[in-house]
């Protein structure tokens, strides 16, 4: 009886370990979730994911409102999901089913998606649902990120570079203002330092600064501004070697350590909230993206505008980043036709998502006397034609974690340029390395 | 006498039988979802850890303990490994004796204990994202509470005549030397509830008789705590000890919630669990995950037997108790 009862013990806990392996293989089979079509009495189905938490969320919906108000057989569910589960609720879906028809894609991550195959391309879709798109109709930046090894995987709805985010209340306080009287922003290196040691100050004289010239909002992206503007990079051109420990980006990073502890123009960024200081009027000036101009205009009372990044180096760049609009592999073509026509009504009609806080991808849209108007987002285009993504490579997710130490690592004065940035070299060959 | 005997046995071992049988009938629900969403899972897990098992990947080639070889040539495996050995030394035997403390004051308290032992509770029930949003307040080096505390003991002490240097602001959140210590502090605020009610339970449990003994004996209130108070919590003691220990290896929500997934500055908020899941769940590589799953499973298991081996007291541990159950069976 005892060994009876061991024997099926044993079987019950064989079956329940069995079943659980066999469920998760036989998940791994339904990859490609969206190969059927759903269907509402005649309406084609189609969902629609993106990580628009922001103000920027309500204009796509009221974009996707006026899609659905025009598009009656086509129903979409979309979906806002924040930024920090998006990709693991994406990956999930890509990998295992239940993937949306169409969805956005970001495209410093485009490669690492489009490398396992769970793109679809979208070249016979551009010449459908309206005039063909062509490659000329778009900024050529966006444009080529939308590829990955020759073919055309995504359709690039806008470009969000950094810019120069000031507050004219303390430019003009300051005495920086051009000969009307309106606050100047910098154009070069020196300028910025100039403009930032007036206006970093000790306000109520305690002996501690707390009025700032400058603040480091996004340590990444800032790094990545500066230090394209020396040239420097992370991977050799053909994204196969680190060469992260250049002396461009030793340059940059110097410099970066230098505003904060030779110029004294803005704080260590340690347990600040730097862009609340910045809001709140504290702060003179920041490098932030073009979606981050909705928060400041929700501030009541901040005088604030937008200008280029200075010129820090001898080049022209700026970090940037875009969204782009997939499709899953192996999508049907019937949910694949309907997902393109709100992919083409949102590439279309972007001067509305310009206005919360981007600049579309589409040329005509960037050239209109519509878009020349919207005062911040016209000054972060002029940066249009330098614009250089984080890092277009399959492994960029993987790599990141040893850049963003070292820069902080810098900043922070724990390591020098040369030891930091050795030290990443090192941890990225090795990522590098790997199969 | 002798029929009575041989009859006796066998109808023991036929209700031995009968118990056994609706004792594993009971316990099978149980072990249909411990096998089902545990022991399967872990298992998978191992499996996995034995491929090159990325997310997206179609095919995930069997790769045998090159994620096991891998992780132990990474150094920030090690770096990580060392975070959380060094969160181990600082949080378990501080934990503890803050709990046991709070458990004595307690237990000597006759009114309001019962408010007292919710209040002391209540961190534990709090989710860890609040207390560790809380604490970066608290932690802030220009506008937090605890620099204006440490600020005004300053104030106070060169109010009565005392020559200090200017005062800098901790920076506990932000300088490396301070990472580790400032979350142990936190957690020890969050967890220390748990093992005092512990130790209050066992505190309950020992007899007044010892102690009334004890002081007809001349005893004073130290020789009564190190020769009956803490030998006979030695049990409770250890399961505590035991239990922080595993807690405190997996530590993974205050690091997480407090850092962004760089894991602090230098890296010196990186612990083991966070690495694990930084490579299988930001990286997809859940292969390369699993296995360095493994291997905090493998330090864990270890530093547990040691810590059975060292500290548990002969008479009071399962086997001696179920040897002694034997002894008396036979």
């Amino acid at each position: 009886m005892n060994f009876l009862l061991r024997v099926v013990g044993f079987s019950v806990l064989c079956l329940c370990i069995g079943g659980t392996t066999w469920l998760g293989g036989c998940t791994r089979q339904a990859r490609g979730g969206a190969s059927g079509v759903e269907k509402h009495g005649n309406k084609v189905v189609i969902d629609f994911w993106n990580g628009f938490t922001g103000p920027d969320g309500k204009t796509m919906e009221k974009m996707v409102k006026q899609f659905q108000a025009q598009n009656r057989d086509i129903e979409v569910r979309m979906q806002i999901i924040p930024w920090g589960t998006y990709y693991d609720k994406l990956t999930l879906s890509l990998a295992y089913g239940g993937a949306p028809e169409v969805f956005v894609m970001p495209a410093a991550r485009l490669p690492e998606f489009a490398a396992f195959d769970t793109l679809e391309p979208i070249t016979p879709l551009l010449a459908t649902a309206g005039p063909p798109l062509k490659s000329e109709q778009f900024a050529p930046v966006p444009w080529h990120a939308s590829f990955y090894k020759g073919r055309q995987l995504a359709l690039p709805l806008d470009v969000h570079p950094i810019g120069l985010y000031y507050n004219t209340k303390l430019f003009e306080e300051a005495g920086i203002v051009d000969r009307s009287g309106k606050a100047k922003p910098p154009r070069t290196l020196q300028e910025f330092l100039d403009d930032a040691r007036k206006i970093t100050k000790d306000t109520n004289k305690d002996g501690r600064t707390d009025q700032w010239g400058f603040v480091f909002t996004n340590q990444r992206s800032n790094w990545l501004t500066i230090t394209g503007q020396f040239g420097g990079s992370i991977l050799s051109p053909d994204l196969k070697t680190c060469v992260i420990d250049s002396d461009a980006n030793r340059k940059a990073s110097q410099l970066m350590h230098d505003f904060i502890y030779k110029y004294k123009i803005a704080p260590r960024p340690e347990g600040v909230d730097a862009w609340l200081a910045f809001r709140q009027g504290k702060v003179g000036m920041a490098m932030e993206g073009i979606y981050m101009l909705a928060s400041l205009e929700e501030q009541k009372g901040l005088p604030f505008a937008g200008a280029p990044v200075p010129q820090f180096g001898p080049k022209s760049a700026v970090w940037g980043g875009s969204h782009l609009l997939c499709q899953p592999a192996g999508i049907s073509l019937e949910a694949s036709r309907a997902s393109w026509r709100l992919m083409r009504f949102l590439s279309d009609n972007s001067f509305e998502w310009a206005t919360g806080g981007q600049v579309p991808a589409r040329l005509n849209i960037q050239r209109s006397p519509q878009f020349a108007a919207l005062p911040v987002q016209a000054q972060f285009a002029r940066q249009l034609p330098f614009v250089q993504y984080e890092l277009l490579s399959p492994r960029a997710n993987a790599i990141f974690p040893f850049v963003d130490p070292a820069i902080e690592a810098v900043l922070l004065d724990l390591q020098t340029p040369e030891v930091a940035l050795k030290d990443s070299q090192r941890r990225i060959d090795q990522v590098l390395k790997r199969p | 006498m002798n029929t009575v005997s041989v009859k006796a046995p066998q109808t023991g071992t036929t209700y031995q039988r009968r118990s056994d049988a609706l004792g594993f009938f009971f316990a099978l629900p149980h072990l249909l979802l411990f096998a089902t969403f545990v022991l399967g899972p872990v298992l998978y897990g191992f499996y996995i850890s034995l491929h090159r098992w990325h997310v997206l990947a179609k095919a995930h080639p069997f790769v045998g303990g090159s994620n096991y070889g891998a992780a132990l040539s990474d150094d920030i495996f090690w770096v990580a490994l060392r975070n959380t050995i060094y969160f181990v030394i600082l949080v378990v035997p501080a934990g503890n004796l803050v709990s046991l403390l709070l458990a004595l004051g307690l237990y000597s308290v006759k009114r309001f204990r019962t408010f007292y032992t919710v209040a002391f509770y209540l961190p534990v029930v709090i989710s860890i994202a609040v207390v560790a949003v809380l604490w970066r307040w608290l932690y802030n080096t220009e506008i937090g509470l605890l620099n204006m505390y440490v600020l005004s003991i300053v104030d106070g002490l060169r109010g009565i005549g005392l020559s200090l240097p200017p005062y800098q602001p901790i920076p506990w959140l932000s300088n490396p030397s301070f990472v580790m210590p400032s979350i142990a502090l936190m957690s020890i605020w969050w967890g220390a509830g748990g093992n005092m009610v512990l130790y209050l339970a066992g505190l309950n449990n020992i007899p007044d008789d010892y102690y009334e003994a004890a002081v007809i004996d001349g005893a004073n209130a130290w020789q009564r705590f190190l020769h009956i108070t803490w030998p006979l919590l030695k049990p409770t003691t250890l399961f505590c000890l035991v239990f922080s220990v595993l807690g405190a290896f997996q530590i993974f929500g205050q690091t997480y919630v407090l850092f962004a997934p760089g894991s602090g500055p230098a890296r010196s908020g990186l612990t083991l669990a966070l690495y694990m899941y930084q490579q299988g769940f930001n990286q997809y590589e859940i292969g390369y995950g699993a296995a360095i799953a493994y291997l905090l499973f493998a330090i864990v298991l270890v530093l547990t037997v040691i810590q059975f081996r060292l500290l548990a007291d002969r008479e009071n541990t399962p086997r001696r108790a179920g040897a002694k159950a034997k002894e008396v069976n036979a």
